[in-house]
């Protein structure tokens, strides 16, 4: 207990460096759009939230916020803030919106423990949690002011998890409810909720296939489904898509198997061996053939939507950059390095096998589903770098697992040799029992010791800047902190007439409506690819095209990033390329082909050899403008 | 009723009226001997000293006199301040039926000027926005040039025999300058005059146009709130929007000359705030964070901050900023019993030669807070009063809030605020934090208490029951061990000590205790039989093992007495007591198994 409310504290507090270190702001990008939201839906209240139109982005189209959102996360920090003001303890919607990911990582400890748990036992239970409280692969999507759905998702999914595991256990109504309760939660805050419906019928296809199935994963299973998917049509975004789309698919099938399987035991039961080889083989043929052909003809009739690109993607990873840009053009989608698995899990990734092994050696119900789980996981975190995200809490179960399993073995030894030294001696064939063992688990604290520090460390240093303040070090070592994204975004806000419509790439878009509160034309929710598409061939034409283009968008203002000066790499030279693809990606933008944009040799040369396509397009022009004249550290 | 006050606060205002409708005279026998008047431009405000010597020349004594001012000036008038010897003079509005298109203001003399006699005095005034930018947009590069039109004579409903002017100027550039002669320029000033022999009411414009780059900065609104906690803390918040008033930026803002050329004169990058000596926790931030550039310095008598916007401020550019910091009550709240005076400035330093439009002053007094009554060093508008509410509040803190048009660094006065706070509300607080916490905890014991199912559950009962029954078995089991240990300790003392009958009455005890104690275990197995007949058939295979362990414990101790008394043999000893222990081990064995399981 004491350990466990440590592990939640102490997941809290080291998620605080990026406070300490700079102030307490929302991080990144995707963060500002849902401050924004959950400030609008804190002072307007739910209604008018859920029907809200906002005009300051994808100008001159608009969004409608309610209906393409997830308000989960809005939904929990707005209702946060007014219990607090409600027992008047004033805090402002910013705070409460920056603290939101710690607490929720808090809370996933607990939820960590349980679930290992149930698992394996207390101790797994006590190792999980507090190694889910300091994973770097966690922590990098949970740090104070990573405002983001997967702040709160991956508790909900946990959680999900977590009462899933209780339901098959237990094979009671109350804990498949409290699953599809969970479950709701989860969709109404993340669109990974996809993998939770699909990761659960799959468990029950494997129980299925091994001859597990029971009466307590039918009732479990029936009642997640049908409630789970009633409550997650309510979602506007979701509406009908889990009974529509592709991805939903597989549990609305694993739900029919199940209602079959239940029937077949029935009939079974009821009649002799022979009479039921017959029925059987007779139903479940045409059941699979007319199931298959429906699919077939409904798919074909538009009536179930196929994957979207993203899950495309997920399976097969060179669908995205070789058919849509805009997917690949975002870091967090692509593939993920083999050293970044290291850097975000440590020791884990050698503890995790260990731990698929002894679950295989106890294969219960519950163990199926955590195996599954992981080794589904680590494939997606193969694929998407984003993804490392749900990969890392099976990590932290099983690696749990693992270490419980394996010290509780070992310390038992040094325990008997304690008690038991007259016996040890007739014992040969354990050779030095005591001292091995005793080096065994010092090897294992080392262990542990050091991805401890690991975790610091990475903590600290990699992911605890907000991104919208950078820092650098001075030559004479103190800190220098450049501020220039809200100067620009304050200037802005406080300087241009208050219907300005500003240009700029979409990574800056819920910056711009949320710092300089300015109308946008494209935003970080690439939903209309046309439009950004437009955005990337006003970027990449000559002046005179790109004027004629602003003027058919109405920009008043253009916003582009630029780090030569400072050697800030990831400016907007460095994406142009994918402004250049995207905007050529489209019908209007024909006259923009990627090679006209390298150098002849087929570099990338921002210099005066450089494709003079380059040179006179009109984001070269507005960040190298007079540059010459500047002196920079490099000369 | 509230037609009632309606009607009233009407004939409030017209009565108002009347009484500032009754005007007062000239009075000719005043003469303005020597006014020596200093006209300071150098800065974006416009601060006029004169120095007057009125005498008298009628025949009567003269209590007041009157100063004129244009309209325009009237408007922009920020500051008036008139003092003689060393004391301040009372004024006040006042007109006059002939000159309707002149203001007036109607100082008190101290004591009544007697005929033939002389009186200096010295009238102070700050004007804001009268320097005009001209032209009124310029380049990055360029310099700014404002033009200052005024009155070469002192304005004056008097005769004045003599008047000099001196207009102090921010730098030598001047491009232009009205002249009437005398006038002499040397440097940063101009002198016009010596005028003689000036009749009341005479005007001559003067026009000066010159070089000014200072910073033409105006606060537009500026919110101070001031929180007082009688825990020893006071929080003072600032919120601030500033505008740059002078000429407008034109074309382009090129951020490489601004750090390589430094030519922009005209711009703002940073200015000073001076805050009290004693302030701590400073902040300076915005609606999007914390601003990262700013520097403090803490001085013997003040701390200064060194505010720098996010953004230079050009022409015609604005930003909004909010300034915090706490400084301790003690030397701002001074009490007598119940009776509390705050005394704080009414309106702080923002920078150097500031002028504020609009101020609100907002004073967050604790709850509980009666008889409020403020003291201001100038009029103020009082706004009525509101609630707030923060941490641990109940009724809400009541909240004295005045606001002023037009202020400038002269404003910086303290207002005093008298109020009633009884001290016993002073635990409200740390006693609504135990009565919270109360309330939890009892909740959480009722509710660990409280059965609600609604059908008793006599398996889980009964369940409940025996594991509480086998905890007692395994208590009085401990005893019972403990006891034998006992008897094997008596056993080994007999075989030193020999004495048999200290021995035989020590054992005797023990067997009684440990007779009880199996009676006991038998008791509650009886009871473990009602509810779960398993567990009962272990208690009982528990006392059989029990009865096995005692026997040969007992009979060990028969053959130890027999070997003292002689009547055993070492040798026979040996032999009878290897089996007995053996099955004393074993039944210690069998027990800690079937302990293991109950």
């Amino acid at each position: 207990m004491a350990v466990l409310s440590l592990a939640a504290i102490l997941s809290f507090s080291c998620r605080l460096f990026s406070v300490l270190r700079f102030e307490s702001v929302i991080h990144e990008f995707d963060p500002y759009f849902n401050y924004r939201t959950t400030k609008f839906l804190a002072e307007e209240g739910f209604y008018n939230f859920h029907n809200w139109f906002d005009d300051r982005a994808w100008y001159p189209l608009g969004r409608i916020i309610g209906g393409t959102i997830y308000p989960g996360l809005m939904v929990t920090s707005a209702a946060i803030y007014h219990i607090l003001n409600l027992v008047n303890i004033t805090i402002d919607v910013r705070n409460v919106c920056v603290f939101l990911a710690p607490l929720f990582s808090s809370l996933t400890t607990l939820v960590t423990y349980h679930l290992a748990k149930e698992l394996k036992g207390p101790g797994a239970g006590l190792v999980a949690a507090v190694m889910i409280a300091i994973v770097p692969g966690y922590i990098s999507r949970s740090v104070a002011g990573s405002y983001d759905n997967e702040g709160i998702a991956i508790f909900c999914m946990l959680l999900t998890y977590y009462m899933w595991i209780k339901a098959v256990k237990t094979g009671t109504l109350f804990w498949s409810t409290m699953a599809s309760l969970a479950y709701f939660y989860m969709v109404s805050s993340w669109g990974g909720y996809v993998f939770l419906i699909n990761i659960i019928p799959l468990h029950v296809l494997t129980l299925m296939i091994t001859g597990r199935f029971s009466h307590r994963v039918y009732v479990a299973y029936s009642t997640l489904y049908v409630i789970g998917t009633i409550l997650s049509m309510q979602i506007s975004f979701v509406g009908f898509q889990p009974v529509s789309t592709s991805e939903h698919m597989g549990a609305f099938g694993v739900f029919g198997l199940c209602q079959i399987h239940a029937f077949v035991d029935y009939v079974r039961s009821r009649l002799n061996k022979i009479q039921f080889e017959v029925l059987f083989r007779a139903v479940i043929s045409t059941v699979a053939v007319t199931g298959i052909l429906v699919l077939v003809v409904l798919t074909a009739m538009g009536k179930i939507a196929p994957w979207t690109g993203r899950f495309y993607s997920l399976l097969d990873p060179s669908y995205a950059k070789n058919n849509i840009p805009i997917i690949a053009s975002v870091s967090e989608h692509q593939p993920t390095a083999w050293s970044s698995f290291y850097f975000d899990l440590q020791m884990l990734t050698f503890m995790f096998p260990v731990g698929l092994y002894f679950c295989f050696t106890k294969l219960t119900d519950e163990n199926i589903f955590i195996i599954l789980y992981g080794v589904l996981s680590i494939y997606f975190a193969g694929v998407m770098v984003r993804l490392m995200l749900v990969l890392a809490p099976v990590m932290c179960i099983l690696s749990g697992i693992a270490v419980s399993s394996m010290l509780s073995t070992y310390m038992k030894q040094i325990d008997d040799v304690k008690t038991e030294k007259k016996k040890a001696k007739f014992e040969g064939n354990y050779f030095m029992r005591s001292e091995i063992a005793t080096f065994f688990v010092c090897v294992m604290s080392v262990f542990l010791v050091m991805y401890t520090l690991h975790c610091t460390w990475v903590t600290s240093e990699a992911y605890s800047s907000p991104s919208i303040v950078l820092s650098a070090r001075g030559h004479d070592g103190s800190r220098i902190i450049f501020d220039d994204f809200r100067e620009a975004y304050y200037w802005l806000r406080h300087n241009t007439p208050e219907d300005a419509k500003v240009m700029s790439w979409w990574d800056y878009g819920y910056q711009i409506t949320a710092m300089a509160n300015r109308t946008i034309l494209v935003d970080n929710n690439t939903w209309n690819n046309t439009h950004i598409s437009r955005v990337g061939q006003a970027m990449a034409s000559t002046e005179d095209k790109a004027y004629e283009i602003m003027r058919e968008l109405d920009v008043d203002y253009v916003l582009v990033i630029f780090g030569g000066l400072t050697g800030y790499s990831s400016d907007d030279i460095n994406k142009f390329l994918w402004m250049v693809r995207i905007g050529g990606s489209t019908e209007k933008g024909g006259h923009i082909k990627e090679h006209d944009y390298y150098t002849p040799a087929g570099e990338f040369r921002v210099d005066k050899e450089g494709s003079p396509t380059l040179l006179n397009c009109l984001m070269y022009k507005m960040c190298y403008y007079r540059f010459g004249q500047v002196y920079t550290e490099g000369g | 009723m509230e037609v009632i006050v309606k009607v009233l606060v009407t004939l409030l205002v017209v009565a108002a009226g009347a009484a500032a409708a009754t005007y007062d005279s000239i009075n000719r026998d005043v003469i303005n001997k020597k006014v020596d008047r200093k006209l300071d431009i150098s800065s974006q405000l416009l601060k006029i000293t004169n120095k007057i010597t009125l005498e008298n020349g009628g025949s009567g004594a003269v209590r007041s006199f009157l100063l004129a001012f244009t309209r325009q000036e009237k408007e922009n008038l920020s500051y008036l301040n008139a003092q003689s010897g060393g004391t301040v003079l009372k004024f006040g509005e006042a007109r006059v039926q002939e000159h309707r298109d002149i203001e007036f203001y109607k100082v008190e003399l101290k004591d009544a000027l007697q005929p033939g006699k002389t009186v200096n005095v010295e009238v102070e005034i700050i004007m804001t926005q009268l320097l005009e930018p001209y032209p009124a947009t310029i380049q990055q590069g360029e310099k700014q040039l404002v033009r200052y039109a005024g009155n070469h004579y002192v304005l004056s409903p008097y005769t004045t025999t003599t008047q000099t002017t001196t207009v102090t100027l921010p730098s030598p550039n001047i491009e232009s300058y009205s002249r009437l002669k005398p006038t002499t320029h040397t440097d940063t000033s101009i002198t016009y005059g010596p005028y003689d022999g000036v009749a009341g009411f005479s005007e001559d414009p003067m026009n000066i146009h010159f070089e000014n780059n200072s910073p033409f900065l105006a606060v537009t609104k500026l919110e101070r709130v001031i929180e007082v906690s009688h825990w020893g803390n006071i929080a003072v918040e600032e919120t601030i929007d500033v505008l740059h008033i002078g000429a407008k930026l034109k074309g382009p803002f090129s951020r490489y000359d601004y750090q390589r050329e430094h030519n922009s004169y005209s711009s703002i990058k940073s200015f000073k705030t001076i805050m009290p000596a004693s302030a701590k926790d400073v902040y300076y931030r915005d609606e999007i964070g914390n601003i990262s550039t700013s520097h403090m310095r803490v001085q013997d008598d003040a701390v200064e901050l060194d505010l720098r916007p996010r953004f230079p401020l050009f022409g015609g550019w604005k930003t909004h900023y909010k300034i915090g910091y706490n400084v301790p009550s003690y030397e701002y709240l001074y009490s007598s019993g119940d009776h509390y005076i705050l005394k704080m400035r009414i309106l702080d330093h923002v920078f150097d030669d500031f002028a504020v439009d609009e101020l609100v002053v907002k004073i967050i007094l604790p709850e509980g807070v009666r008889n409020i009554v403020l003291e201001t060093p100038y009029p103020v508008e009082r706004l009525p009063d509101t609630l707030h509410f923060t941490y641990l509040d109940t009724v809400g803190r009541p909240v004295v809030s005045v606001t002023k048009r037009n202020l400038v660094e002269s404003h910086i006065q303290d207002f005093t605020l008298h109020y009633q706070f009884p001290s016993i509300l002073m635990l409200q607080e740390p006693l609504l934090v135990v009565i919270a916490f109360f309330i939890l905890f009892i909740t959480v014991i009722i509710y660990v208490r409280l059965d609600l199912t609604l059908s008793k559950d006599d398996a889980t009962e009964a369940k409940m029951r025996v594991s509480s029954y086998c905890e007692q078995v395994h208590t009085h089991h401990d005893k019972r061990a403990r006891l034998y240990e006992k008897l094997e300790e008596e056993l080994q003392k007999l075989k030193s000590s020999k004495d048999v009958a200290q021995s035989q009455t020590a054992t005797k005890k023990i067997q009684a205790t440990i007779r009880d104690e199996t009676q006991a275990i038998a008791d509650i197995g009886a009871k473990i039989r009602a509810d779960s007949a398993e567990y009962a058939e272990k208690v009982l295979e528990l006392q059989k093992l029990d009865k096995i362990l005692r026997d040969s414990v007992l009979q060990q101790l028969t053959n130890v007495e027999k070997l003292v008394a002689g009547k055993m043999s070492k040798q026979q000893y040996m032999d009878a007591d290897a089996p007995l222990h053996k099955k004393k081990e074993e039944a210690l064995e069998k027990i800690k198994s079937i302990l293991g399981n109950i």
